[in-house]
C-alpha cells in the first residue's frame, strides 16, 4: 500500500519536473525550431557580448513582428499626472500603438520620485523589472552601463527621426558613445514672478542679482501669528532646494568636479553661493521657529502664497491661464560685484526613457519608445507639464502659441544648461539635504558645512573608482 | 495570457510536489536515524511521521529564514554590489560602521530615542486606555473597537496622508486646535510653551549627540519660544522624531488589547479584600493591579521594543517628502534599507543587520535576566 502510494508521488513529482523543464528551455516551448534555439543560446551569452546580443534581438524582433510570439511590455513611469497622463498613455497610446503592433502588450508601472530609486536598484538587482524605466535627467552616469545600447534601434541610420532632437537632450542619454535612451520631457526651470505682487514690494522687475534677490524675498514675505502667510520666494522645500545650489554654483562660474575629477565644493564658488542661500532663506524665515506655508493646493503664484517662485512650469498656473499676464520671468541669479563674469544659468532637466539590460524584449522597447517620441505624442505629452518636448518638430500648437512657453524656451536657448553628469547622484543627493540642512537650521556653520560637503562627496567617489 | 496561467499552474502544482516529497523525505531520514539507532518499529513509524507532518515548517524554514541568514551573514563579510559577485573583505564592513560612519551613529542615537521615548509612551497610553475600557462604561465596544482600529488599518498611504496633512505646522489640524485654545487660555499657551520647550532642548540635544555639536543645543536652551509659537513637526528636525513617537501612541492598540486582557485575569477578590481593608483606589492600583499585569507589561515591552527597535515605515511614509529634515528621524533598518537598496551596498547592508540583531539580542537577554526583579507570575 505505502509503496503504491509512494509510486503515485513519484509518478507526480517526474510530472512537475518535467513540465518545469520544459519551461526552462526558455522562451522556446517547441525546441525542435531553430531560430528559438539560436535565441536562448544568446541569451547564455547577453553579459559578454552585447554586440551579438542585440543581433540576436534583432532576430527575435523578426519573429515577433511576424507574429510567432505575443509579448508584454511593462513601462515604469515617473513623470506622470494622475488621471491624465496615465489616461492618455492607457486608452490613447497604447491602442494606437498596437494597431501596428497587435502582438505586443504594453502595462504602465506608476512611482513616484520619492521611490524611483529603490524601485530601479530593485530591478537591477533582481535582474528583472520593467522594460522601459524613466529616468530623471541625471541618471546616465548611474545606471548608463546597465542599460541597453539603442544607436542600432535609434540611431540615425535605425530612426532618421532622432536627427530631430535637440543635441543637448541625447547629450544626457548617451553614455560611452551609445544611445541608452529617449528624452521624452524637457523642463527648463527659471525665476517667475507676478508683477503685480511685486510693484506691491516696490520691484519693477524680478530680481536678478544676490542682494536683489534677498531684498526681494524679504519685502515680499508677510509672517502673521508665527506662520508665513505668504513667502517673497519659493523653490521646492523651504528654500534648501540642492538642485538650485547647484545651478547657483555654476552661474557664479563654478563647477561641481575639477579637472581630475574632485569635488569642488572647496571653491569661492560654493561657499559663496551656499552663504547667499541662507541669507535669502533668513530673508523669509527669519528664524526656523516659523510655521510654512499651507499645503498647496495648486500653483502658489496663482494662489498668491508667493511672490516669486523657482521652479520649471509643472508648478506655475496652467500655460494658458490668464494670469501669466501678471507674470514676469527672470533667468536666474547672478553676482556681479563679487563675480564680474558670472551668468545666469536655467538648469534644464531633461527626463528620459531608457531600456535596462536585462530586459529581454529590447527590440519591442525600442519600437515602442520610437513610436511615443513621436512629434505628435511628445507634444501632446508635454502639454499637460508646461514642459518642452525634446524634439524640434514638436515645438507647435501649445509651445507656439503659449507666452510663457515662448519665453521660457527663449530663456532656454539664451542660458540653458542640462543638469546631468552629476556622478553618484543618490549619496551626493543625500550629502548635499543632509548637511545644507544641518546649515541652514543652525546646527553648523558654513565652513563646517562646506568642508563635510567635501569631504564626504570625495569619498564617495573613491568609492565608486571614480577617483583616486 | 494563457501562458502566464500555466506558468503560475506548473510552479503551484510543483511547489505542492515539493513540499510531499520534501516531507516524505524528512520523514525518511529521521526514521533512518532511529532505525540505525536500534528503535522499534513504532518508534521508527512515529518519527516518520512526526518529521513528515513538521516537514513543510522545516523546509519552508530552512529555505526562507535559514539560508538567507547564513547567505547575510557571508555577505556581511563582502563587498556586494550588484550585479557584481561579492568580495570577501573581512570584518571591513564592521569596522566602517563602528567607527567610521557618522550617519550610522545618527541612526542608532535615533532609534535609541524612539526606544527611550516611544516604548514609555505606547505603554503608558495603552495602560490608560485598557484601564479607561476596563471601568464597563457605556459605549465600551465602540471604544475598544476606535481605540484598535489604527492596529487595523496599519501605516497605509491613505492613512499616512491624513497625518501628514494633520501634522502641516501652518494649518494642520493638530496646530490649529493648538493655536484656538492657546488664545483662549493662557495657561494652555504656558503649558505649550514648556512643552515645546522641553522637545526642542531634548531633540537639539539628541542632533547635537549625532553631530558631536551642541551649537543648536545651547541656543535652543537659552530662550523660551514666543508666545505665537506651534511645534514644526514634519517641517524641522527638532520635531520630526516627536511626530513619529506620537504616530507609535496613535497605535498602541494591540498593547492596550494585551493590557485588557490582563486587567480582565486580575481576579475581583482581590480587590474586595483590599477594599475591606481600607486601600484607596491608588493603592489597589499600585498594590495590586500593576504588579499582577506585569507579565503583559513585560510581554509588550520586549515585543513594542524589538518592533521599535525595527521600525522603518512611519520615518520612511511620513518623511518621504521632507528629504532635508529626513535623515534627522533615520532610524537603523531605515539606514539598512538606504544602504541596501538605495544605493546597492549590499554587503553593508548585511553587517548592518547583523548589528541590530545582535543589539536586539542583548537588550532580550537583558530584559529577561532582570524579569525576576519585577515581573510577578504568580497569582497566589
Amino acid at each position: 500500500m505505502r509503496i503504491r502510494w509512494l509510486a503515485t508521488l513519484f509518478l507526480i513529482l517526474a510530472l512537475a519536473l518535467a513540465a518545469c523543464g520544459g519551461d526552462t528551455g526558455g522562451e522556446s516551448s517547441q525546441p525542435s525550431e531553430p531560430q528559438q534555439e539560436q535565441t536562448s543560446q544568446t541569451a547564455e551569452t547577453k553579459s559578454e557580448e552585447p554586440a551579438e546580443e542585440s543581433t540576436s534581438q534583432q532576430e527575435e524582433s523578426t519573429a515577433t513582428e511576424s507574429g510567432a510570439e505575443k509579448v508584454t511590455l511593462r513601462v515604469m513611469v515617473v513623470d506622470y499626472i494622475k488621471d491624465k497622463t496615465d489616461v492618455w498613455l492607457e486608452n490613447e497610446v497604447v491602442p494606437a500603438f498596437q494597431k501596428e503592433h497587435p502582438n505586443i502588450d504594453v502595462e504602465f508601472i506608476y512611482v513616484n520620485w520619492g521611490t524611483l530609486d529603490e524601485t530601479v536598484q530593485g530591478y537591477f538587482a533582481a535582474g528583472e523589472g520593467a522594460d522601459i524605466i524613466n529616468l530623471g535627467s541625471e541618471y546616465i552616469a548611474a545606471y548608463g552601463d546597465r542599460l541597453a545600447p539603442l544607436n542600432e534601434y535609434l540611431g540615425e541610420e535605425a530612426w532618421p527621426d532622432i536627427k530631430q532632437f535637440v543635441p543637448a537632450s541625447l547629450d544626457t542619454v548617451t553614455w560611452k558613445g551609445e544611445l541608452r535612451g529617449l528624452p521624452w520631457l524637457t523642463a527648463p526651470r527659471a525665476y517667475m514672478c507676478r508683477s503685480d505682487l511685486l510693484a506691491e514690494i516696490g520691484f519693477e522687475q524680478p530680481p536678478s542679482t544676490f542682494p536683489e534677490a534677498i531684498e526681494e524675498a524679504r519685502a515680499g514675505t508677510i509672517i502673521e501669528d508665527g506662520a508665513l502667510k505668504r513667502a517673497g520666494i519659493v523653490t521646492t522645500g523651504r528654500l534648501d532646494d540642492w538642485q538650485e545650489y547647484i545651478a547657483l554654483i555654476w552661474s557664479l562660474g563654478g563647477e561641481l568636479y575639477k579637472e581630475n575629477g574632485e569635488p569642488a565644493f572647496d571653491s569661492p564658488q560654493a561657499r559663496d553661493a551656499l552663504a547667499f542661500m541662507y541669507e535669502r532663506r533668513r530673508a523669509v524665515y527669519p528664524d526656523e521657529t516659523i510655521a510654512d506655508l499651507p499645503e498647496a493646493t495648486g500653483s502658489r503664484l496663482a494662489d498668491g502664497t508667493a511672490v516669486c517662485m523657482w521652479g520649471n512650469l509643472w508648478g506655475a498656473p496652467p500655460v494658458d491661464d490668464p494670469l501669466w499676464e501678471q507674470i514676469s520671468f527672470s533667468p536666474g541669479l547672478t553676482d556681479p560685484d563679487n563675480y564680474p563674469e558670472s551668468r545666469p544659468v536655467v538648469q534644464v532637466f531633461n527626463d528620459w526613457l531608457a531600456v535596462p539590460a536585462y530586459s529581454k524584449n529590447v527590440p519591442e522597447a525600442a519600437e515602442f519608445l520610437k513610436f511615443l517620441g513621436s512629434a505628435e505624442n511628445l507634444n501632446r505629452y508635454n502639454k499637460d507639464f508646461g514642459s518642452f518636448p525634446p524634439r524640434r518638430d514638436a515645438w507647435f500648437g501649445y509651445v507656439e502659441e503659449a507666452k510663457p512657453m515662448q519665453i521660457m524656451g527663449d530663456l532656454m536657448n539664451e542660458y540653458g544648461r542640462g543638469f546631468a553628469d552629476i556622478r553618484e547622484t543618490a549619496k551626493f543627493r543625500e550629502i548635499l539635504q543632509r548637511e545644507m540642512s544641518a546649515y541652514f537650521t543652525d546646527l553648523q556653520d558654513l565652513d563646517t558645512t562646506l568642508s563635510n560637503i567635501q569631504s564626504a562627496y570625495t569619498q564617495v567617489l573613491q568609492d565608486a573608482g571614480m577617483i583616486q | 495570457m494563457l501562458e502566464s496561467y500555466g506558468y503560475t499552474l506548473v510552479w503551484s502544482v510543483g511547489t505542492v510536489v515539493f513540499i510531499i516529497a520534501s516531507s516524505v523525505a524528512l520523514g525518511w531520514i529521521a526514521r533512518l536515524i532511529v532505525r540505525w539507532r536500534g528503535g522499534s518499529t513504532i518508534h521508527q513509524q512515529n518519527a516518520f511521521a512526526g518529521y513528515a507532518f513538521a516537514a513543510p515548517w522545516i523546509v519552508g524554514f530552512v529555505i526562507f529564514v535559514l539560508a538567507p541568514v547564513v547567505a547575510s551573514l557571508y555577505w556581511s563579510f563582502t563587498v556586494y554590489r550588484l550585479p557584481n559577485p561579492p568580495q570577501w573583505v573581512g570584518v571591513q564592513n564592521y569596522v566602517r560602521l563602528l567607527t567610521d560612519d557618522p550617519n550610522f551613529r545618527a541612526a542608532l542615537v535615533n532609534t535609541f530615542y524612539f526606544v527611550l521615548f516611544g516604548l514609555p509612551a505606547q505603554l503608558v497610553v495603552a495602560l490608560l486606555l485598557a484601564i479607561l475600557l476596563n471601568q464597563k462604561l457605556h459605549g465600551e465596544r465602540f471604544f475598544r473597537t476606535a481605540f484598535y482600529l489604527p492596529v487595523i488599518l496599519g501605516l497605509n498611504a491613505a492613512v499616512l496622508l491624513s497625518w501628514v496633512l494633520m501634522f502641516n505646522a501652518n494649518n494642520g489640524f493638530i496646530n490649529t486646535l493648538l493655536r484656538t485654545l492657546s488664545k483662549k487660555s493662557t495657561l494652555f499657551n504656558l503649558l505649550l510653551r514648556a512643552f515645546i520647550y522641553v522637545n526642542e532642548s531634548l531633540n537639539a540635544f539628541f542632533l547635537g549627540v549625532q553631530s558631536g555639536n551642541f551649537t543648536l543645543f545651547e541656543k535652543t536652551i537659552s530662550a523660551f519660544p514666543a508666545a505665537h509659537r506651534v511645534p514644526l513637526w514634519l517641517q524641522s528636525p527638532l520635531w520630526t522624531k516627536t511626530s513619529i513617537v506620537l504616530l507609535l501612541v496613535w497605535s498602541c492598540g494591540s498593547m492596550m488589547l494585551i493590557y485588557l486582557a490582563a486587567l480582565n485575569s486580575i481576579p475581583p477578590e482581590f480587590y474586595e479584600a483590599a477594599e475591606v481593608d481600607g486601600a484607596t483606589r491608588w493603592q489597589r492600583f499600585w498594590k495590586i493591579t500593576l504588579p499582577l499585569i506585569s507579565p503583559a507589561t513585560f510581554y509588550n515591552l520586549i515585543v513594542g521594543m524589538i518592533a521599535i527597535i525595527q521600525m522603518f515605515e512611519q520615518p520612511y511614509v511620513l518623511l518621504r517628502d521632507s528629504p532635508t529634515v529626513a535623515q534627522s528621524s533615520y532610524t537603523v533598518v531605515f539606514y539598512l534599507w538606504r544602504a541596501t537598496f538605495r544605493f546597492n551596498e549590499i554587503g553593508y547592508g548585511a553587517a548592518i543587520s547583523w548589528i541590530l540583531t545582535l543589539i536586539i539580542l542583548v537588550i532580550t537577554y537583558f530584559q529577561f535576566r532582570l524579569q525576576d526583579r519585577w515581573v510577578q507570575y504568580d497569582l497566589r
